[in-house]
C-alpha cells in the first residue's frame, strides 16, 4: 500500500517519463498529458483492483481513457505499474509500434478501449457497466474525460443513460484543465456551471484538486457506493502541469519544443524529483 | 414457404428472442424505435438485456460497443438512415476501429420508409458503411433469410451492419436455403445477362425473369445478400458466362450494390455493367409502390435496361 508522499513522487516520475517520451517522439500532446498524471497514479496505484501480471483478470476494475490523446501519460503510468518496461516508452509514435499517441486496444492487452475521436468513451463505459450490472458483478469502471470533449452531445447522452440505469459501478473523472486546443474552455465553449450540469443529469458529483493525490483519493472514497447513482469527480488541473511556460497555455495542447525550451523544461523537471 | 407474406418486425424480434434464449450474452438496443424494428418482443422476454437509449444514436452505438467490450453480443437498431448518418462516427470509432463485435440493424431501409419521406429514406447507408474498414454489410432478401442472417452473424465476432426493409416481405426462399456470410445465390443459368440484386430488389427481379424470356432474353439472377465481403468469384464467373450485368438496388447508384459490382468487374473482367437505383437524389414522400415506379425499380424497367445493357456488349 503506497503512502500519500510515495504516490506524489510516483505521479511526478510519471510526469517526467511522459515528458521524455513525448519529447523523444518529436513532440505531441504535452498539455493534456501533464495534467493527467496524478489522476492516473491514483487510479492505477491506489484505487483500481488490477493485476499487471494478468491484464485480463476477470475480477479487474476497468479503465477507459476517453481523452485518447492522453495516451503517453497512460503508457508511462502502465510502465511504472509494471505492465511493460519503462524502455517501451521509447517506442511512442514509432510507426507500427504498440504505442501510438492515441491508445489502441488491439496493440496492448492492458488497454480496454481504443480512443482518440473525442466524446465517445463515456458511452462505451456505460455499456461496460450495464454488462457488469446485468451479471451482478462487483467490478468498477473508471473513465477519464477531458473537459474540452464535454462539448460533445454524446457525453451528455451517455450521462443521461448512466443515470437512467443507476450505474453506481461507474466513476468518471474529468481532467478539468480549463483549456482546449483552440483556447480556454471559457472562450471556446463555456461549461459552467459544470458540476451542476452533472448533478442535474442525476450524478453524484464532487470537485477535487486534480494534482493532489490525497484530494483525489478522498473524493473517490467518499463518492463511491454512495447510492444508486453514477459519480463524477471534477478534477481541477493545470494544463501542462510542471512546465512553467506550458501551464494554462492552450498552445501547448500539442506542440514541439525548441532546443532552448527543452533545456528549460529539463531544469524544471529536475526540480520535481 | 415461398410466396408467404411475413413481417420483418416479427422476424427480427422473435429471432432475437430465440437467440437470447440460447445465449445469455445477446442484448438488444434501441433508440426509441423498437416498435419499428420489432425488438419489443425481446424487451418483453429479457427486459434486463434490452437497453433503450431514447433518440440518441451516437450513444446507442457507443453503449453497444461497451457491451461488446465485455464479450456480450449486442444488436443495436434504429432506422437505417439515422444509424448510418448520425451514428457514422461511432460506427467507425467505437465499433470498427476497436473491432468490437457489435451488430447494427438498420430498419425501414431505403424506399421502404415510404411515406416518412426523404428525411427517413436511407439512400446512402450501404455506401457509407461499406467503406468503413472491417465492417460487413448484409441485406437479406426475405424474412427466412433475415432470420438466418441474425443467427449466423451471432456466431462470428465481426462488426456487422444488417439492412432491413420495412415489412412485410414476400418469401422468396424455400427452407433449404442456407445463408452464409459472403456467399451469393444464383437463380437460373441464363446466358444473355446477369441481373444482380439485394434486399427487396431480388423479389422484383425474380418477377422479371419470365418477361425477359418473352423478350428473348435468357437472364440469370444473383441475389447478393452480403454486400461486403461480396462474392467476387460468383460475380466474375457470371461476367465471363453472360458478358453483361445489370444491378438493381433500393439505394443510391453511388456507392451501393452497383458500385460494388462495377469495382469487381473493372478490376477482373471488364464487361458492360448498368445500374438501376436512386440517381443521386433523396427519396420521395410517397408509398413504396409509387417510389419503386418513380425510380425504375420495376419489372418493366429491368426488361428495358437489360436490352440496353445487352446491346452494349455488341459494341
Amino acid at each position: 500500500m503506497y503512502k500519500i508522499n510515495e504516490l506524489t513522487r510516483i505521479a511526478n516520475q510519471i510526469r517526467i517519463d511522459t515528458f521524455n517520451a513525448i519529447t523523444k517522439a518529436g513532440g505531441g500532446h504535452y498539455g493534456g498529458c501533464l495534467s493527467l498524471t496524478e489522476i492516473l497514479t491514483v487510479l492505477y496505484f491506489k484505487i483500481m483492483n488490477i493485476d499487471p501480471r494478468n491484464p485480463k483478470d476477470k475480477k479487474r476494475d476497468m479503465f477507459v481513457l476517453s481523452k485518447g490523446h492522453g495516451g503517453p501519460a497512460l503508457y508511462a503510468t502502465l510502465a511504472r505499474r509494471g505492465y511493460f518496461p519503462i524502455s517501451s516508452l521509447d517506442e511512442l509514435d514509432v510507426p507500427l509500434s504498440k504505442f501510438p499517441k492515441h491508445i489502441d486496444r488491439l496493440k496492448l492487452d492492458c488497454i480496454e478501449v481504443s480512443s482518440g475521436a473525442l466524446g465517445q468513451g463515456l458511452s462505451i463505459a456505460v455499456g461496460m457497466c450495464l454488462s457488469l450490472k446485468e451479471q451482478n458483478k462487483p467490478n468498477m469502471v473508471y473513465v477519464v474525460l477531458g473537459d474540452g470533449e464535454c462539448d460533445s452531445g454524446q457525453v451528455w447522452e451517455a450521462a443521461m443513460s448512466a443515470s437512467k440505469y443507476n450505474l453506481n459501478n461507474l466513476i468518471a473523472i474529468v481532467d478539468n484543465n480549463s483549456c482546449q486546443l483552440d483556447g480556454s474552455i471559457q472562450n471556446i465553449m463555456p461549461l459552467e456551471p459544470f458540476e451542476d450540469k452533472w448533478k442535474s443529469f442525476g450524478w453524484n458529483t464532487c470537485t477535487a484538486d486534480g494534482h493532489s493525490v490525497k484530494s483525489l483519493i478522498d473524493s473517490i472514497d467518499n463518492i463511491k457506493d454512495k447510492n444508486y447513482k453514477p459519480s463524477v469527480i471534477i478534477a481541477k488541473t493545470v494544463k501542462g502541469k510542471g512546465i512553467s511556460f506550458m501551464e494554462n497555455d492552450h498552445w501547448w495542447h500539442a506542440g514541439t519544443l525548441s532546443e532552448e525550451q527543452l533545456e528549460k523544461c529539463l531544469c524544471e523537471l529536475e526540480d520535481l524529483k | 414457404m415461398i410466396g408467404d407474406i411475413v413481417s420483418v418486425q416479427e422476424t427480427y424480434g422473435k429471432t432475437l428472442v430465440e437467440l437470447g434464449e440460447k445465449n445469455k450474452d445477446i442484448f438488444a438496443l434501441e433508440a426509441d424505435l423498437m416498435r419499428c424494428s420489432g425488438s419489443k418482443y425481446f424487451e418483453s422476454r429479457f427486459p434486463k438485456r434490452h437497453i433503450q437509449v431514447g433518440v440518441a444514436e451516437q450513444n446507442l452505438i457507443g453503449i453497444a460497443a461497451g457491451l461488446a467490450a465485455m464479450g456480450r453480443i449486442p444488436y443495436a437498431s434504429t432506422f437505417a438512415n439515422f444509424l448510418a448518418q448520425r451514428g457514422c462516427d461511432q460506427i467507425v470509432m467505437c465499433m470498427a476501429y476497436n473491432r468490437f463485435n457489435v451488430k447494427i440493424t438498420g430498419s425501414y431501409a431505403g424506399l421502404t420508409s415510404g411515406l416518412n419521406g426523404g428525411t427517413h429514406i436511407a439512400v446512402d447507408d450501404i455506401a457509407i458503411i461499406r467503406c468503413i474498414p472491417y465492417m460487413n454489410v448484409i441485406v437479406p432478401g426475405d424474412c427466412l433469410e433475415l432470420r438466418q442472417v441474425l443467427i449466423e452473424v451471432s456466431k462470428n465476432s465481426e462488426p456487422t451492419y444488417i439492412r432491413m426493409a420495412n415489412g412485410p416481405m414476400k418469401e422468396i426462399f424455400s427452407s433449404s436455403h442456407k445463408f452464409e456470410v459472403g456467399k451469393g445465390y444464383k437463380f437460373g443459368d441464363g446466358k444473355d445477362i446477369t441481373l444482380i440484386t439485394t434486399g427487396i430488389t431480388t423479389e422484383i427481379a425474380l418477377g422479371a425473369l419470365k418477361p425477359l424470356r418473352e423478350n428473348d432474353i435468357d437472364a440469370r439472377l444473383i441475389h447478393l445478400p452480403t454486400i461486403k465481403p461480396a462474392d467476387e468469384d460468383m460475380i466474375i464467373k457470371c461476367a465471363r458466362e453472360t458478358g453483361a450485368m445489370l444491378t438493381v438496388e433500393n439505394h443510391s447508384v453511388l456507392g451501393g450494390l452497383g458500385s460494388v459490382v462495377s469495382e469487381i468487374i473493372c478490376k477482373n473482367y471488364p464487361i458492360a455493367v448498368q445500374t438501376i437505383g436512386i440517381n443521386d437524389t433523396f427519396g420521395l414522400n410517397a408509398k413504396l409502390e409509387y417510389q419503386l415506379k418513380y425510380f425504375g425499380l420495376t419489372v418493366e424497367n429491368i426488361v428495358k435496361k437489360s436490352k440496353e445493357t445487352i446491346a452494349l456488349k455488341q459494341i
